[in-house]
């Protein structure tokens, strides 16, 4: 599965964040998405997963358009996004969240086990009482354990501790060896640069910069993009 | 002895009529946070469908099913053509739904005018219980009342549908993301809070003049049920019912139905005030 964003726009009522977006994330690839902070990172997501409606360009999933298509229809179709914030029902039990995630039951316990012992035998537990960080390993957990051929982690290790930012690396490295395809959207740039494919750097609402692993010199680019 | 025990009964019956009336108001107003005043034209229209079915020679029994049915049909209806497209805005629903209580009422009117139906009860007489003579009909409301009632409330708490209407109401675009068909789940949630109110309808139908008007009078007994039971909580119906009930029980023992009226009126206020809940209910 292939999914492909041409020349996308979107924004927020009349204020335009993405100014032609073009990308594209393969079954088998990790695709890192960096930029600063209000780069239009998460506009992107949201309009990918179809939150927010692209007012111009167009999105395709296996070569359909679904630039008009529900969110719900994209789930389907074979796309699963965590997000930055609000990835969680914060009102329902942690089971109640997987339960809608499409996880069955006898699924729960491999799901949470995902970061290991840290989200064990808390089905019963309401998502809202997690801390920012298990909710964060929660909503990973679920989008990892789908079946989805396209992942949508959006700063999925933000708030997590390094142990965890490992587990999670090695879950999205094998999510890429079952062919999956996973956009990832990372502050953290030594994670990225450990685990992905393609880079692209997202400034202003345009890809400024793009790169593969490997490429020489990379590392310092990106560093200097994100001005660390 | 024996006047308190009817007092009590008399109580009980109403707690059932309020519970089973308000119970479809309690999942579209407390759980979807539609505010819908034309709530009382359902139960209306469920009670012409017994009347219909009487009309045609069909046992009373029957009508229940049907109401639910007909209701059902009706309210998914009005949820796609109309509360679909203006939920996330209230003070437009209120118009809206005002509007359609004009409607539904002069639609009635148009089919059967204004005169006075009826409904002859389906199991007169009274029985002896607990030492007083009690309409039996009254006993037969009382425990369909709790079957419907008991059911739905399972239906939203347990089942999967229910987990899928609660996550919608707790953030719609995140259900939306995570692959619920939330346009399904809203029709349908609505179009079973309607069928609930049919089944009210043809349910109380037996026990008072069935007219285009009638709807009118079930409408604020159902907003007090749901505000004194608290929004986002199915089960609240059922609290609310019974504290309403029971004061408007014991008003009307001591003083009379007017001054029930307002005790429970100024109950809803004083809970309103406890909560701090804005009254567009669970998406505020």
């Amino acid at each position: 599965m292939r999914f492909e964003a041409h020349g996308l726009r979107s924004g927020y009522g009349s204020v335009p964040v993405l100014h032609g977006v073009s990308f594209c994330v393969s079954e088998g690839e990790i695709v890192a998405l960096v930029g600063r902070n209000g780069a239009g990172k998460t506009t992107l997501v949201k309009t990918m997963i179809g939150l927010l409606r692209a007012t111009g360009g167009q999105l395709r999933l296996d070569g359909a358009d679904i630039t008009r298509v529900p969110p719900s229809r994209r789930v389907r179709a074979g796309m699963r996004a965590a997000f930055q914030e609000r990835s969680l029902f914060s009102q329902l039990s942690v089971g109640d969240n997987l339960r809608l995630s499409g996880h069955t039951v006898a699924e729960h316990g491999r799901v949470l086990a995902t970061f290991g012992e840290s989200l064990a035998g808390r089905e019963a537990q309401r998502a809202g009482t997690l801390s920012g960080g298990e909710q964060k390993m929660l909503a990973a957990a679920s989008a990892l354990a789908s079946t989805a051929p396209i992942l949508l982690m959006d700063e999925p290790t933000e708030g997590l501790q390094p142990s965890n930012v490992e587990l999670l690396g090695d879950a999205l490295a094998a999510a890429r060896q079952e062919g999956r395809g996973v956009l990832l959207v990372e502050q953290h740039l030594a994670l990225a640069l450990r685990l992905a494919d393609r880079f692209i750097v997202l400034e202003k609402g345009e890809i400024v910069d793009a790169g593969a692993a490997g490429e020489t010199g990379l590392a310092n680019r990106l560093s200097g993009r994100l001005a660390l | 002895m024996d006047a308190l025990t009817l007092e009590l009964l008399n109580g009980l019956s109403l707690f059932a009529t309020l519970a089973i009336v308000a119970l479809g108001l309690g999942i579209v107003f407390g759980l979807m946070g539609i505010i819908n005043l034309a709530h009382g034209e359902f139960v209306m229209i469920g009670a012409y469908v017994a009347y219909v079915t009487h009309a045609n020679g069909l046992s009373h029994w029957l009508s229940l099913p049907l109401a639910a049915v007909v209701l059902f049909v009706l309210g998914a209806c009005i949820e796609v053509g109309l509360i679909r497209r203006i939920h996330r805005r209230p003070e437009v629903t209120i118009l809206a739904t005002f509007g359609l209580s004009i409607c539904l009422r002069q639609a009635v009117e148009l089919i059967f005018t204004k005169d006075f139906r009826g409904v002859p009860n389906p199991v007169p007489g009274a029985t002896r219980a607990f030492g007083v003579l009690f309409p039996t009909y009254r006993y037969v409301l009382i425990g369909i009342a709790v079957v419907v009632v008991v059911v739905t409330l399972l239906a939203f708490t347990r089942s999967r549908f229910g987990l899928t209407v609660r996550a919608i109401v707790a953030d719609r675009d995140l259900a939306d993301a995570s692959g619920v068909r939330t346009g399904i789940a809203y029709f349908c949630a609505f179009g079973i809070g309607a069928a609930t109110a049919g089944i009210a309808g043809a349910l109380v139908a037996p026990l008072g003049a069935i007219e285009p008007q009638a709807g009118l009078a079930y409408l604020p007994g159902a907003f007090l049920v749901v505000i004194v039971g608290g929004f986002n909580r199915l089960w609240g119906v059922i609290a609310g019912a019974l504290v309403v009930a029971a004061v408007q029980t014991g008003v009307i023992h001591f003083y009379d139905a007017v001054w029930a009226q307002i005790a429970a009126l100024a109950l809803a206020v004083l809970m309103l005030q406890l909560r701090r809940v804005p009254v567009e209910g669970a998406t505020a």
